[in-house]
C-alpha cells in the first residue's frame, strides 16, 4: 500500500498542478475585451477579385435558387463566393467553434440569432439605416438589437398551420374549412375525428413533436412563453390552450408514442401524414414542396383554428455578417444583393417560403404550380392573421430554451407524470430562469 | 578502508549507447504528441472552463465553482445520475456474465468457433448510431418487429420505448447487445491462455464441470474479467450515441444518462459551456475514482 502511494502521488501532484497552471489562465478573451470593430464603407469596385465565405444549411429546395443568385453576385462584383453547406444540427457549434479559432465565415444563414447577437454585423452602416424598412415591421423586429440596428436580413418567412388530407374529408362526407372564415378548435377537432371514424385512419390528428408548433395554440389562446418584458405566460390560458392536445394524445387519437419515444429531440409528423394515417396534420409551409412531390392523395392547406386570436406561429431563417468577417463591405453587400425583391423572389419561389419583403407582401409572388400557390395564398392570408407579438417571441434568446421545456412539460403530463396545470407552473419557473439566463 | 577503482571502459561498456536509450521515447513520441493535444490538452482545458460561464466559447466570465452548484442543486442532474447508474450498474453486471457464458460455450465448441465468434463481434462493428435507429424501428410498439414475433405467442404490445422501466430495459439490452461480443473476444483470449492440463488433472480428480468452472476457469480468467469490468464500466457511464438515436433520452428523461445532458448543456440552445464542461469533470471524476477501486481490488487479490 505504502508503494501504491508513492506511485500515485506523484501522479496526482503533477496533475493536479498543470490543471492549476492552466485554470490560472482563462480560456478566452474576458467579455469586458469583446469591443465592436468599428465599421467601414468600401466603394464597391474595391471588391473585385475578393472571396467571401457564406455558410449556409440547406431544406432542399431552396439550394438551386442560392446557387443561382451566388453566380450573379459574383458575375456581377466579380468576385468569388465559396458556398459552404452544413447540416443544420452541426451549424452552431460548427460557427462558434470557427469564430472561437479567428476563422469566421463572412455571411451566414441562421433560423435563430440568439446564439450570435452580439457577433453580428450592424447592416444599416453599410446598408443604408432604410435598409430596414424593406422588411415585413415583424422579421424585422427580430433582427434588429437592442440599440435599433438591424444585424441581419430577414431572407424568408415561416408560418404554422394545418394540413388537410381532402380526400379523406371527402370520403368521410365532411365539410372541408373555409379560408375566409377560420374555424375554431372545437370545430377542427370535431372535423377531424368524424374524418377518422369515419374512414378508420389511426388517428384523427397529428402535429411535429415541437415547441414552436405548440407556440401556435398558446398564441390562439392569446398568450406566448417569452417577449421584451420577460416570461408572458398565462398559465391559465396555456392551460386551456393545451388540454385538447393531451387529451387528443391520451385517448390516442394523436399519436402518443411519436410524442413519447422521442426524448427532447424534435420530431416531425410529415410521415404521418404523407401515409394517409390523420386526415388533420399541423405543421407550416415548408412541407408545402415535399407535399407538392410525394403525397398521393389530394392535400391542401387550411386555416388555423381561431381561439382568442387567429393566425399562425411564425418562423423563418435569417441572412447575417460577422463583425469578424475579413470583408464586412462585401459580407453587407451580398446580404443585400440577396435580399433585394429580385434575388427574394427567385428564392422563396424556389424554397416554397414566404417573402420577408414589404413590397412582396403587397404585391403577392407568383409560385410555380397551382398547387404550391393555392397553399401559399393560405399561408401568407395565415401571416396577415398572426399577431405581431409573435414574431418577438421568436426572436427572443430565451425562445428556443422555453420551447423545449414546453415539449418537456406537456411529454410528462402525457406520460401520466403530473397534471397540466402544475406543467404549466413548472414551466414558468423554468422560463422565469430562461429569461434570468438570457439576460446576464 | 580500501577503495577499488573501476576501470572507466567497463563503466562505460555498461550503459547502453544514447541513441539506444532514446529510442523507446522516440517511438512513443509520435503517440504521446497525438495523445496530449487531442486527449491531455482539450480535458485540462474542459476542467479549466468548468470555472468559467461562456454561451458562445468566445467570452468567459469566471464563476469559480458555481458550475458545480448549478448542477449539484439540478433535479435534472440527480435524475440522469440515477438513470446513469442504474445503467452502468445493469450493463457491466449483465454484460460481463454474458461475455463469459458465451466465451465457455464457443471455446467448447468443436467446429464452427471462428463462425459464432465472428457473429456475437458484428454488432460491435456497427454504428452505434444505426444500432439506434434500427432497435428503434423493431422496438416500435405498433409496427415494431419484436412486438409482432411476441404477438405470434400470445403477448400482447409492450410498451418497449414509452414506458419508464422498458425503455431502461430496452437501452440496457441494447446496448449489452451492441458491445458484448468485444468483451467475449477479451475473455475469450484469456480462456485461451489456461493450460489445459489443469482441467485434465481436475477431471482426473473427478470434478464436475460446474466445480472446473468454479475452481480453475473464473480464477484464472480474472484478469480479463478486471479488464472486462473497467472497460464496460468506462462504455457504460459514456454511453450517448445509440441512446440518443433510440430513446432520444426519454421518455420525459427516463433513459437520459450523463453524457446526453453534457450534450444537451454544451450544444444545444441555451449553450452552457462551463455546465458542460462541470458534468464532464465529474464524469471523469466518477469514472477515475471506480477504475483505481477496481485496480486495487485486482491487486490485492493477484497479491493473494
Amino acid at each position: 500500500m505504502a508503494r501504491l502511494r508513492s506511485r500515485l502521488l506523484p501522479l496526482i501532484v503533477g496533475l493536479s498542478s498543470v490543471a492549476l497552471l492552466a485554470t490560472a489562465c482563462a480560456p478566452g478573451p474576458s467579455e469586458s475585451d469583446a469591443a465592436p470593430a468599428p465599421a467601414h464603407s468600401v466603394d464597391p469596385k474595391d471588391f473585385a477579385g475578393k472571396t467571401l465565405n457564406y455558410v449556409y444549411f440547406t431544406d432542399g429546395p431552396d439550394e438551386k435558387g442560392t446557387r443561382d443568385l451566388i453566380a450573379k453576385f459574383e458575375k456581377k462584383y466579380k468576385v468569388t463566393v465559396n458556398l459552404e453547406i452544413l447540416a443544420f444540427g452541426d451549424l452552431v457549434k460548427s460557427v462558434q467553434a470557427r469564430l472561437t479559432g479567428g476563422n469566421a465565415p463572412d455571411v451566414v444563414r441562421l433560423a435563430s440569432l440568439s446564439e450570435f447577437r452580439d457577433d453580428l454585423l450592424p447592416l444599416d452602416d453599410y446598408a443604408g439605416a432604410a435598409f430596414k424598412d424593406e422588411f415585413l415591421p415583424g422579421p424585422q423586429a427580430a433582427a434588429t438589437n437592442a440599440k435599433g440596428q438591424l444585424i441581419a436580413a430577414p431572407s424568408d418567412l415561416t408560418i404554422n398551420a394545418p394540413f388537410i388530407n381532402v380526400d379523406l374529408f371527402k370520403k368521410a362526407g365532411v365539410a372541408l374549412p373555409d379560408e375566409k372564415k377560420p374555424w375554431t378548435w372545437d370545430e377542427m377537432l370535431t372535423a377531424a375525428k368524424k374524418v377518422q371514424a369515419a374512414t378508420g385512419t389511426p388517428y384523427a390528428f397529428a402535429m411535429d413533436k415541437s415547441g414552436h408548433r405548440l407556440s401556435t395554440i398558446l398564441s390562439q389562446y392569446g398568450t406566448t412563453m417569452v417577449g421584451p418584458k420577460g416570461n408572458t405566460l398565462d398559465t391559465a390560458k396555456a392551460e386551456k390552450a393545451l388540454s385538447p392536445i393531451v387529451d387528443l394524445m391520451k385517448d390516442d387519437k394523436m399519436p402518443r408514442d411519436f410524442w413519447l419515444g422521442s426524448g427532447s429531440k424534435y420530431k416531425g409528423a410529415n410521415e404521418i401524414f404523407l401515409t394517409g394515417d390523420t386526415p388533420v396534420y399541423l405543421s407550416g409551409n415548408w412541407q408545402v414542396g415535399q407535399f407538392v412531390q410525394n403525397a398521393k392523395f389530394d392535400w391542401a392547406a387550411a386555416p388555423n383554428p381561431c381561439a382568442k386570436e387567429c393566425g399562425g406561429f411564425p418562423g423563418g431563417k435569417f441572412m447575417a455578417a460577422f463583425k469578424e468577417s475579413k470583408n464586412p463591405a462585401l459580407a453587407a453587400e451580398f446580404v443585400k444583393f440577396m435580399n433585394s425583391a429580385e434575388s427574394q423572389t427567385t428564392f422563396v419561389t424556389a424554397a416554397g417560403a414566404l417573402p420577408t419583403r414589404v413590397d412582396l407582401a403587397k404585391s403577392g409572388v407568383k409560385y410555380g404550380d397551382a398547387k404550391t400557390q393555392a397553399a401559399m395564398d393560405v399561408f401568407n392570408a395565415e401571416l396577415k392573421r398572426t399577431p405581431e407579438a409573435d414574431f418577438s417571441t421568436n426572436g427572443d434568446p430565451a425562445f428556443s430554451g422555453s420551447a423545449t421545456e414546453l415539449v418537456n412539460q406537456i411529454s410528462a403530463v402525457v406520460a401520466g407524470q403530473k397534471d397540466l396545470s402544475t406543467a404549466m407552473k413548472d414551466l414558468s419557473t423554468k422560463i422565469d430562469q430562461l429569461v434570468a439566463e438570457t439576460k446576464q | 578502508m580500501t577503495t577499488v577503482a573501476i576501470p572507466l571502459a567497463l563503466n562505460r561498456r555498461k550503459r547502453a549507447p544514447w541513441g539506444l536509450r532514446l529510442a523507446p521515447y522516440l517511438f512513443l513520441f509520435p503517440n504521446m504528441l497525438i495523445f496530449g493535444m487531442f486527449t491531455v490538452w482539450p480535458a485540462l482545458n474542459g476542467f479549466n472552463m468548468s470555472l468559467y460561464a461562456s454561451s458562445n466559447g468566445r467570452t468567459f466570465k469566471p464563476v469559480g465553482l458555481g458550475n458545480y452548484t448549478t448542477i449539484l442543486t439540478d433535479a435534472q442532474f440527480w435524475s440522469v445520475a440515477r438513470n446513469t447508474v442504474v445503467y452502468a450498474i445493469a450493463f457491466v453486471v449483465l454484460s460481463t456474465v454474458l461475455g463469459i457464458g458465451l466465451a465457455v460455450l464457443i471455446e467448447a465448441q468443436k467446429r464452427f468457433k471462428v463462425f459464432f465468434r465472428s457473429v456475437f463481434f458484428i454488432p460491435v462493428l456497427i454504428s452505434p448510431v444505426v444500432v439506434g435507429l434500427v432497435w428503434g424501428w423493431m422496438l416500435e410498439r405498433k409496427s415494431g418487429a419484436v412486438n409482432t414475433w411476441l404477438s405470434w405467442i400470445g403477448i400482447g404490445e409492450v410498451p418497449w420505448l414509452v414506458d419508464n422501466t422498458w425503455a431502461m430495459v430496452s437501452v440496457v439490452a441494447v446496448g449489452i447487445w451492441m458491445q458484448v461480443g468485444f468483451y467475449m473476444l477479451i475473455l475469450l483470449a484469456g480462456l485461451q491462455a489456461i493450460d489445459p492440463t489443469l482441467y485434465e488433472a481436475a477431471r482426473m480428480d473427478g470434478a464436475s464441470a460446474w466445480t472446473q468452472f468454479r475452481s480453475i476457469t473464473l480464477p484464472m480468467l480474472q484478469p480479463s474479467i478486471v479488464v472486462v469490468v473497467v472497460l464496460a464500466t468506462i462504455h457504460g457511464f459514456q454511453s450517448f450515441d445509440f441512446i440518443y438515436t433510440l430513446t432520444g433520452g426519454g421518455p420525459v428523461g427516463a433513459t437520459m444518462l450523463i453524457v446526453q445532458y453534457i450534450y444537451e448543456n454544451g450544444f444545444q440552445s441555451p449553450i452552457r459551456y462551463g455546465i458542460a464542461s462541470a458534468g464532464g469533470v465529474l464524469l471523469f471524476l466518477v469514472v477515475f475514482v471506480i477504475t483505481i477501486i477496481n485496480w486495487l481490488i485486482s491487486r490485492k487479490r493477484e497479491a493473494v
